[in-house]
């Protein structure tokens, strides 16, 4: 089975069955998506699939259908996606356990919703858990985050 | 721009997955009792919460409801599916209902299509059996289909049939796929007749 991954191109030798965030973290070792919950409750295993927000423990790796890309292939140091340098910005991380999930879906949310109100981005990321509660610092990163997109 | 151009990939995407064979011939010389008796087997399947938890009408909001669920409530995590009915202007649904259902309970289910409300025209939860019927055989309610292509389309839309084998726990709706359509078929050789008459 082939998947590609932040790019590089996979040869898998896994049951179709598996979940892709097993993939990715048990085969793959790319860690940055995090398993949470396991049922698509919580969203720190949020990957994207060909650029929309996937809970990555929910879906088969057999269900896959596109190119991968976890917050590892979002931005680098050097050059990291706006959401990224948003969250820097606004020190949003506390334990930081569901941030990699919270910042996934934040970018899949900007590139279908470029001008979000304050309820769309309460609506798009109320599905994304912070025990910490950083909340208030999301939505002010999410809000910096379209700004800086829509300057570009 | 974007939003638009996904639902309309949602849209030309919908009829062309999975399809299943169901027979569509119409019977004949069925009488009103008989069509009034397929209609009340209908009402068990529309009114079934693994129909009517996505057909809510002009809510945005999918409920969780049924013997799994408790009380009903609408869907939890504050999930809206929007205008666009898949959630694209904020969460779209297929971010967690996507590839086919696990049988673990508490799980997403997902079909080989796209998860989505029903249009808002075709609002179901919570109304009764001579409200529905109303709306069924109403073209300016039913997106203008005859009962053949109701019939038909319980054929080839996935996220139909998802009702007859849910998984991970939950009740399917009664009766079968096939025996449903069966039964919009006759009710429809009837004349679509509704409770009261």
């Amino acid at each position: 089975m082939k998947l590609t991954v932040n790019g590089t191109e996979h040869t898998l030798d896994v049951e179709p069955e598996m979940p892709l965030l097993w993939v990715l973290r048990d085969e793959l070792k790319i860690t940055g998506p995090k398993y949470g919950c396991g049922i698509a409750q919580c969203g720190a295993c949020t990957v994207h699939v060909d650029g929309s927000a996937v809970r990555s423990c929910s879906i088969t790796v057999g269900d896959v259908d596109g190119d991968v890309t976890t917050i590892e292939g979002l931005g680098t140091p050097d050059s990291l996606h706006a959401v990224q340098a948003a969250w820097v910005a606004h020190q949003v991380a506390q334990c930081g356990y569901c941030q990699s999930g919270q910042i996934m879906q934040a970018a899949s949310f900007l590139d279908l919703n470029s001008e979000p109100t304050d309820e769309d981005i309460d609506n798009a990321m109320s599905a994304n858990l912070c025990r910490c509660g950083t909340y208030p610092r999301i939505r002010e990163a999410v809000k910096t985050a379209a700004k800086t997109l829509n300057e570009a | 721009m974007k939003i638009k151009a996904i639902i309309a990939a949602v849209l030309l995407s919908t009829s062309v997955v999975q399809a299943e064979e169901i027979n569509l011939e119409v019977p004949q010389n069925v009488t009103l009792e008989q069509g009034l008796e397929a209609w009340a087997r209908m009402y068990e399947v529309v009114s079934h919460p693994r129909c009517s938890n996505c057909h809510v009408g002009e809510s945005d909001r999918p409920m969780w409801s049924g013997p799994s669920y408790g009380k009903a409530r609408p869907h939890g995590m504050n999930i809206r599916a929007g205008e666009s009915r898949i959630g694209v202007e904020t969460l779209e649904c297929a971010t967690c209902h996507v590839g086919s259902t696990s049988d673990q309970p508490h799980t997403p289910p997902g079909v080989d299509g796209d998860w989505r409300l029903a249009p808002v025209e075709a609002a179901w939860f919570g109304r009764g059996s001579l409200e529905i019927c109303g709306q069924l055989r109403n073209p300016e309610t039913n997106g203008g289909l005859s009962f053949q292509e109701i019939a038909g389309h319980l054929g080839h839309d996935v996220v139909l049939q998802f009702a007859w084998k849910p998984g991970g726990g939950r009740e399917p709706a009664p009766y079968s796929l096939e025996e449903h359509a069966s039964d919009v078929l006759m009710w429809g050789a009837a004349g679509m007749p509704c409770p009261t008459e």
